[in-house]
């Protein structure tokens, strides 16, 4: 039978199944959402100039996760590794900014790989923002890239249509407009390290409390020619208190219907071996560092 | 308020409502408090004081923001939906039953619910479709009922009765009430169960069931139907029944209510867990068959017995 | 009122033969949560405090529960300027209730009225979800709970809003004690007579277990309990019965009063 299917075309894109999204979505309760970061993310440039330190990039991010209004993780990681001196915040679609932002991880090491030496922030941004435009905005990430390559401290914001900006303090997702409004009372150039760690937590603080999309606590990144350090729930301005009663059930609390107990050991019957399975002394297992590239910075540990 | 702008206004489809009085503007003796709550209600049985969007279809105004049926998830105005009720007549009178679960989309927003209204001594009406729609109607229904009586010296039929419940619902057909009721009483004519709708259907019958459990419903019902049932198997009828919707339909379940309407007015007989009744059915089953088994082993019964 | 008066002015400018209709959309929700448990002789009716919408606080401090008289306690969740307007025309119905009765209105007779003015907007509904809890004629503790156009119904405990599907499974296991077998040989569970502690212990739980999971509940809580006459108020009042945080006031009474007494206790929640 000869198939009269329509040809695709070659080149273009393809929206066919945007129309098939929309009647599913009208006869389901509404096309299934995806997890979104209600976010909020920030960077500055701080250091050089007259304050006597190593010029570099702080940022930060909330640890809010949610689905609709139900807090889906109440403390994620927002600031994704890109190189050892390359950090990436996202908001957005949570599962579109962890998987662009492994994608361009993985580029950029294949990258520093061909080339030699470590990738630039511009390259990171250039990736991103071409891979970003390629699907229209489809690939719901909004992005905060900040690092330090040998031009110095580099900080961009990506959005997911693929336009860019390169500007000294920047801040994106839901929380943005509350976060900006510490930025820009408060931002000066040439900040010091401690000063510019402040002022970024007191920005994510600000969505934080302000922002429905942000909450919990508080992540901070701070970026350097000398390397990177990761500040994870560098505030916890939200930690829970003790409940005021007891919620442990009694045992056989739960009904049930049936009741069988059987042993799982039909038969049995032990058989000596030559002992070659047997823990021979003198092997130590220690940690192997595998170099840079994703999660190798701490060294993957090996089961001991 | 100012004629140019009256006069300016195109002619809405519902101009004559638009009519309506500002609620704060009635200060009349029947909004303070008296007539039972009812107090704005006028002599027709239309209510007055009904507010309506200024809107040309406030139709589709109220589509837009309620759940009816679950046909608009999005509405933020989700209205109690989702039934099984049932009733029917028999010699020994009418047994009415139902569920008690009020659903909202897809949350159960009550198991509790009194699905069976009690208009007074003699007449009862079942609720599905909206309850606020049925439990406001059927209310009011009551104090017609009683103001007939204190008229005419003589109870109500229930042929009346239901004939004045429809004719309430007609006045507002297609302006979105919903409501599929049953009302069923003892009169002069012996007992009698009027099916009445929010569309204007009334129809007199020996046996209803309404709601998005009725198909389940009325499969027992049917099976087990007969006019010389006694009153314990009529009971237990209309019991299994909502018993075996309760379990099969995802709107419906929670509990069972029964009622018995006889000579001298109706009988609540009682409340009953629909979980708890279905393994009791169950275990009744196994226990039955277990028997059977252990007979045919026994070679008591050349019938065959199904493993 | 203006804004519906007015709309019909704006069709009559538009040069068209037709009026041109735009989507008219009154509503908004304002998140936030209620919830109301009854005790044998006591009532506990509670709600945050705060008012959002969208991922914007609109402000930390909004009322939702409103002392209506001595023995009757009324809350609303959904659309705050429907809620905050709906209660405000109760209270004036109570009023004039008062003038002509000459004593106030019961709380089974509040609920009755409620029914009535909700359903009185049945093709314009009041978007809110009303919960009123009290003191009965016969000094049961008492909750009525409402949809947005008038059904109603008395329970032991209800939660609505916006983490009502949180926290109304919670209550169905604790006060209801829904999924829970008894101990064997023991006395089945009985709802609805827990005492005030353990009520008081489980709102709070409530709420500050809401507001870690959902975003649109927190800031505050305010709690009212309502007492029957003579019942005793060391459960509350007495040393250490309160726990950290939690400040506690007694309202006085509105009327001549017959002996129910109306406490309110507040607490802060996470603002995150």
């Amino acid at each position: 039978m000869v198939s009269k299917a329509v040809e695709t075309p070659n080149a273009g894109f393809d929206f066919s199944n945007y129309a098939r999204n929309e009647f599913f979505g009208q006869r389901l309760q509404g096309i299934p959402k995806a997890t979104s970061t209600g976010t909020t993310i920030v960077g500055v440039i701080f250091g050089g100039g007259d304050s006597g330190e190593e010029p570099g990039v702080c940022l930060g991010a909330d640890t809010r996760a949610t689905g609709g209004p139900i807090v889906a993780d109440k403390n994620c990681e927002k600031i994704h590794y890109l190189t050892p001196q390359i950090r990436c915040c996202g908001a957005g679609t949570a599962a579109d900014t962890e998987f662009v932002t492994n994608l361009i991880s993985s580029n950029l090491e294949l990258h520093a790989l061909s080339q030699g030496r470590p990738a630039r922030v511009v390259t990171a941004m250039t990736m991103l923002k071409q891979y970003l435009f390629r699907y229209q905005g489809h690939v719901g990430a909004h992005l905060v890239l900040g690092g330090v390559d040998v031009t110095g401290p580099q900080l961009f914001t990506v959005h997911a249509h693929g336009s860019t900006d390169k500007l000294p303090y920047v801040t994106m997702g839901s929380g943005s407009l509350a976060a900006m409004a510490v930025f820009e009372s408060s931002f000066k150039e040439n900040m010091k390290r401690e000063e510019a760690i402040a002022l970024v937590s007191r920005a994510i603080r600000s969505g934080i409390f302000n922002d429905l999309g942000s909450g919990s606590n508080v992540d901070v990144a701070v970026i350097t020619k000398n390397g990177t350090e990761n500040l994870r729930n560098y505030e916890m301005p939200n930690e829970r208190g003790l409940k005021s009663r007891n919620y442990k059930f009694r045992r056989g609390t739960t009904a049930w219907t049936k009741e069988s107990i059987r042993s799982l050991i039909v038969s049995e019957e032990i058989k000596s071996t030559s002992g070659a399975g047997k823990d021979q002394g003198g092997v130590e297992v220690v940690p192997v560092p595998t170099g840079a590239g994703a999660g190798g910075e701490e060294g993957m540990e090996i089961d001991s | 308020m100012n004629s140019v702008l009256t006069q300016l206004q195109p002619s809405a489809p519902h101009q004559n409502r638009l009519e309506e009085q500002d609620e704060l503007d009635r200060t009349d003796a029947a909004s303070w408090g008296s007539m039972a709550g009812f107090g704005n209600l006028d002599r027709t049985g239309g209510v007055q004081g009904m507010s309506i969007p200024r809107v040309s279809d406030p139709t589709s105004f109220l589509d837009m923001h309620t759940d009816n049926m679950s046909s608009n998830p999005d509405a933020k105005i989700k209205i109690a939906h989702g039934t099984t009720t049932l009733a029917f007549k028999f010699q020994g009178g009418v047994i009415v039953a139902v569920d008690s679960r009020a659903t909202a989309g897809s949350y159960v927003a009550s198991g509790t619910v009194k699905k069976v209204i009690e208009i007074n001594k003699f007449l009862l009406g079942t609720m599905a479709g909206g309850a606020a729609d049925c439990q406001y109607w059927e209310t009011y229904l009551g104090m017609q009922c009683r103001l007939y009586e204190l008229r005419n010296k003589e109870r109500i039929s229930v042929a009346a009765a239901s004939k004045i419940l429809s004719n309430i619902v007609y006045q507002y057909k297609g302006m979105g009430l919903s409501m599929g009721t049953m009302v069923c009483g003892w009169d002069k004519t012996g007992p009698c169960i009027f099916y009445v709708d929010s569309d204007g259907q009334r129809l007199k019958g020996d046996l209803f069931s309404v709601g998005s459990g009725s198909t389940f419903a009325y499969g027992v019902l049917d099976q087990g139907y007969r006019w010389d049932l006694t009153d314990e198997e009529a009971q237990e009828l209309g019991r299994r029944s909502i018993i075996a919707a309760g379990h099969r339909d995802a709107y419906s379940g929670n509990t069972c209510n029964l009622y018995h309407v006889k000579e001298n007015g109706w009988d609540f007989i009682g409340n009953y867990d629909v979980n708890e009744l279905w393994y009791e059915y169950e275990g009744k089953k196994k226990a039955e068959r277990e028997s059977q088994n252990a007979a045919a082993a026994a070679g008591a019964s050349p019938m065959a017995v199904e493993p | 009122m203006a804004l519906y008066h007015n709309q019909p002015m704006a069709h009559a400018q538009e040069p068209t033969a037709a009026p041109i209709e735009h989507r008219f959309n009154p509503y908004s929700d304002n998140g936030g949560s209620i919830l109301a448990i009854a005790g044998t002789d006591f009532s506990v009716i509670a709600g945050d405090t705060r008012q959002s919408e969208g991922y914007n606080i609109q402000t930390r401090y909004a009322r939702k529960v409103w002392q209506l008289t001595d023995k009757a306690v009324l809350a609303t969740n959904g659309f705050a300027a429907d809620g905050n307007n709906f209660v405000k025309r109760v209270k004036q119905r109570l009023e004039w209730y008062e003038h002509a009765h000459h004593k106030p209105m019961g709380l089974k007779s509040i609920a009755r009225m409620i029914q009535t003015m909700l359903y009185g907007k049945r093709f314009f509904p009041y978007y809110v979800y009303n919960i009123l809890g009290g003191i009965e004629e016969d000094g049961s503790g008492a909750v009525y709970s409402f949809d947005p156009v008038g059904s109603y119904e008395r329970e032991a405990c209800r939660a609505a809003g916006a983490a009502q599907s949180l926290i109304q499974p919670f209550l169905d296991n604790q006060i209801y004690f829904k999924n829970q077998q008894p101990e064997p040989g023991s006395q089945p569970f009985i709802p609805g007579n827990l005492p005030l502690a353990t009520v008081l212990s489980l709102v709070v739980d409530s709420f500050t277990s809401a507001t870690e999971r959902h975003i649109e509940v927190g800031d505050g809580m305010e709690i009212y309990i309502v007492m029957a006459r003579d019942r005793t108020t060391d459960d509350l009042l007495g040393e250490g019965k309160l726990q950290k945080g939690m400040e506690i006031e007694e309202l006085g009474t509105l009327g001549e009063g017959q002996g129910e007494r109306t406490f309110l206790v507040r607490q802060a929640l996470k603002r995150d």
